[in-house]
């Protein structure tokens, strides 16, 4: 790594920490947002789609809206717009999925209507001070990218581990872990991804922080 | 006197079943984003949470038994859950916060007040709430459920917090410290739960 390169990101690495929502601080592996559905209803590629599709349709309109909202109307009911507007957008999310992926959507139950009052949509509002619009928008984007890979990662993960299956396509005549489908199967595999991860990242931070005192 | 006794007897039978067999948090991960911030801020109050919790599940239940009721006809009714029972536990909230002013002042009834929306909306009281509906379950069904549901979260959440107290930190790999040996901990008691049932609860 160039010296120079090191030097700027090992100064700046506590910034990306808390600004970076794609590795450095992703909702799901550093903050454990999201995890209900990650863990129960994203066992196949196709539900972790499902999934991720409502995801990207709700949060980030959903923290716009509550950031629009957070200007005009007290914050102490800030938790009332911000779940309100995910509960209105449910509506035309769920016509949209069905439009998208038929009624497919039904694998994944009660965790799509779920997703409204997941932490991940609405956890904004217990912040003293509204958002700026703006950064509601970009932050948004940023969790949505970041939660949609997790998701994708364990959706797929999970339906190759336990079918040998990659969107009900045959890759494996055996099952490596069939208890990937399972709740149970999903804490376990959700852990040991957040463990790697993490662990990635440790090193990562360690390697920036030696690179630039090799460079000093 | 038979419809009492038939009544009850689901009312118990839900209890046990949404408290063991269908635990929110090992059998379908309910609430599960804040156990992992409940373990993270030893400071929070896990118990009056939970309380909190059981007590706006057990209240809205019945209420949005009716709602349930008043909706069958409409084909819009599966997209109108989740607006609706958001308002309902809403106005339980407000209720609630009313009660908790008026019968415990000062710093306790402002603590209580502040832990009730997290303790409100949530993905255990919509997710039991959503289960109920899905189901069809009957007035004894609900409030059994929604009793055992939220018995169940607090034991889960006590389960959860002495084994987070008793893996000694020292011996856990550093990448595995924190939520992630937790996640796997949790996991192997939702072995136990699976050993109940013997295959995937319907979600």
């Amino acid at each position: 790594m160039n010296p120079e390169k090191a030097k700027y990101l090992a100064e700046n690495m506590e910034l990306r920490s808390r600004t970076d929502r794609l590795w450095l601080n992703n909702p799901v592996v550093m903050q454990g947002l999201g995890l209900a559905p990650l863990v129960v209803a994203a066992t196949t590629g196709r539900n972790a789609l499902i999934l991720a599709m409502a995801v990207a349709l709700l949060l980030t309109p959903t923290r716009l809206a509550g950031a629009l909202l957070g200007g005009v109307l007290p914050r102490r009911f800030s938790i009332f717009y911000y779940a309100g507007v995910a509960c209105l957008l449910y509506i035309p999310i769920y016509y949209a999925c069905l439009e998208v992926f038929g009624v497919g959507i039904r694998q994944v139950g009660i965790y799509l209507p779920l997703l409204v009052m997941d932490q991940l949509t609405i956890r904004r509002y217990a912040q003293e001070k509204a958002e700026k619009p703006l950064r509601a928008l970009r932050r948004g984007i940023a969790i949505t990218v970041g939660y949609g890979m997790v998701l994708l990662l364990v959706g797929f993960l999970r339906e190759f581990l336990a079918a040998g299956t990659l969107l009900d396509e045959p890759v494996l005549s055996v099952r490596l872990f069939p208890l990937a489908a399972q709740p149970a199967g999903g804490f376990l595999l959700v852990g040991a991804i957040c463990a790697a991860w993490r662990g990635c990242i440790r090193w990562y931070k360690k390697h920036v922080n030696m690179e630039a005192k090799r460079g000093v | 006197m038979s419809i009492v006794i038939g009544g009850l007897a689901q009312f118990f039978l839900y209890t046990v079943a949404a408290f063991a067999a269908q635990n929110a948090v090992f059998g379908r991960s309910l609430g599960i984003t804040s156990i992992v911030q409940m373990v993270e801020d030893p400071d929070r109050d896990s118990v009056l949470f939970c309380l909190l919790l059981t007590l706006v599940q057990l209240i809205s239940a019945p209420l949005c038994w009716a709602a349930n009721l008043a909706m069958a006809p409409l084909s819009l009714r599966v997209v109108l859950r989740p607006l609706t029972f958001f308002v309902i536990s809403a106005l339980v909230m407000g209720a609630v916060s009313l009660l908790c002013r008026r019968l415990f002042k000062g710093a306790r009834g402002e603590k209580m007040a502040r832990m009730l929306p997290p303790a409100t909306f949530n993905t255990c009281v919509l997710g039991t709430l959503l289960i109920c509906a899905v189901q069809s379950f009957n007035l004894s069904q609900y409030l059994g459920f929604a009793l055992g549901s939220g018995v169940g979260y607090f034991v889960s959440v006590l389960l959860v917090m002495e084994g987070h107290r008793k893996i000694d930190r020292r011996s856990v790999p550093a990448s595995f410290r924190g939520m992630p040996v937790m996640l796997i901990y949790i996991g192997i008691l939702a072995l136990a739960v699976y050993g109940f049932t013997g295959h995937g609860l319907a979600i």
